[in-house]
């Protein structure tokens, strides 16, 4: 089903494992439906370009596997089309792109620009809406890669920062290799990851090697920033330097996602996992942490959320909010439930059940 | 562009019939003919009639894409493609296996 989404409406994209779908809403009470969009596709990543509202771009198999990786464009209720070029390493490389994991907007003033982050990892750009890209060869050929090890989900490039202030400094985190920062628009690369564990490595503080999980700028727009990691959540000052852990308050140090609201200082979401080896909430309860303070103190969220008897998850591009006042929160399952929040995440209402595992959700707004 | 005969194909090349999926670069032709030597020119020759269908069945380092089958007339195709040659009047068909469980 292709639906008509208004102008104004809240619009919260989701990729699945078998499609993507648009919830869209005027008053975020009443929800509706639009797809599936490319149906029986696994959906890694979907969402609303923000600099004009309308356009949609999804990371999938083209027509499904097993065609190969493709980034998908479209006008928003309609269904999206390949674009006329994927990503691709360069020729000798002997490195192929097996899988698109996300797709990130450019800055506001580079209207046309977009980024693509893929497995085995690596970063693209490109200036056309997808249909031609450049490869970042600093980063996809960088001088540790031959070390690279992939985690749990592959070896892919699943966190791309654009800073909204200045579109030269880039932020990416790839798993399990780490965080990599460039002040010039991705000619040279810092590996930022001091003050990370690394705790299934023999030295647990290492250069690189982490597990990032998930990557979110901290709104204080100075370029901070917050991470989700396999072992920790963290955050780390404008200016580099050493993260410092923040885990101490949650029940675990181990989750995926990671939401930062967009405008207030210090506040950021996640959603903690029991751990590696059995990746569902703690005590069947789904719950929603909140920190307001950089980390400092955390509270929990449980009102609307299943439980107890609630054996599921959220995986890593599974949180998301909007930008309205007060804040919209949106967290999508891998048993197919999407709960949302009108209230920063204070209480939640389930506005869809079973869908396909919620691979992706990505909150915007229609214009 | 028409469906060839068995003889114009004899004459002329090697005819590829086109999967479903790859259609939307073949403008809806699920066979196309051309003049190639071996399976990765028949790639090649397809990609500069219908650009980025190469990529479909191929990745950027040359590999067959995992799942992805080539027949020559009725033979799956399990050598490296520019080792298996072509004639007039052979048919190489591009199909998805079935990966199923």
């Amino acid at each position: 089903m292709v639906g008509t989404i208004k102008k104004d409406s809240v619009v919260v994209a989701v990729g699945t494992k078998k499609g993507g779908f648009l919830f869209h809403s005027a008053d975020r009470r009443k929800w509706s439906v639009a797809g599936p969009f490319l149906a029986g596709a696994g959906v890694y990543h979907m969402g609303l370009d923000p600099r004009d509202g309308r356009t949609v771009y999804a990371a999938a198999p083209h027509f499904a596997e097993p065609w190969g990786p493709a980034v998908y464009r479209g006008r928003i209720g309609s269904e999206p089309k390949p674009t006329s070029s994927s990503p691709k390493f360069k020729e000798g490389s002997d490195l192929a792109v097996s899988r698109v994991w996300h797709i990130e907007p450019g800055s506001s003033n580079e209207p046309d620009t977009i980024y693509a982050g893929v497995e085995p990892a690596a970063l693209f750009r490109s200036e056309d809406r997808g249909d031609t890209w450049e490869d970042f060869g600093a980063l996809n050929y960088h001088p540790t890669r031959k070390g690279w090890q992939p985690g749990g989900g592959g070896l892919c490039l699943h966190s791309i920062l654009v800073d909204p202030r200045k579109p030269k400094h880039l932020v990416i985190g790839i798993s399990a290799v780490g965080a990599f920062e460039s002040r010039d628009a991705g000619r040279s690369w810092t590996m930022e990851n001091r003050g990370v564990r690394a705790g299934f490595l023999p030295n647990p503080y290492p250069e690189w090697g982490q597990c990032v999980h998930k990557l979110a700028w901290d709104a204080s727009g100075d370029g901070s920033l917050f991470q989700q990691n396999h072992t920790g959540t963290y955050h780390r000052g404008p200016d580099g330097g050493a993260w410092t852990e923040i885990t101490k308050g949650l029940p675990s140090d181990f989750g995926f996602p990671i939401a930062a609201h967009p405008d207030r200082k210090g506040t950021a979401f996640v959603t903690p996992l029991i751990g590696a080896m059995n990746r569902v909430f703690h005590k069947g309860q789904m719950a929603v942490w909140k920190t307001g303070n950089a980390g400092k103190t955390w509270r929990k969220a449980t009102k609307g959320l299943p439980g107890p008897n609630a054996y599921l998850g959220v995986l890593r591009e599974g949180m998301s909010t909007d930008a309205e006042d007060p804040l919209g929160l949106y967290v999508g399952t891998n048993t197919g439930q999407l709960f949302a929040s009108r209230d920063e995440g204070e209480s939640w209402k389930m506005i869809a059940d079973f869908l396909p595992p919620i691979m992706s959700v990505t909150g915007g707004m229609a214009r | 562009m028409s469906r060839a005969s068995a003889g114009e194909i004899a004459r002329i090349g090697v005819l590829v019939r086109i999967p479903p999926a790859l259609r939307s670069y073949t403008a809806g032709e699920d066979e196309v003919v051309l003049d190639a030597s071996d399976l990765a020119g028949m790639l090649k020759a397809l990609d500069s009639s219908f650009p980025g269908i190469r990529d479909r069945v191929v990745d950027e380092a040359g590999r067959r894409r995992p799942y992805v089958n080539l027949f020559l007339n009725e033979d799956l195709v399990m050598t490296p493609l520019p080792s298996v040659a072509l004639k007039p009047g052979d048919v190489v068909h591009i199909l998805p296996s079935v990966a199923g469980g």
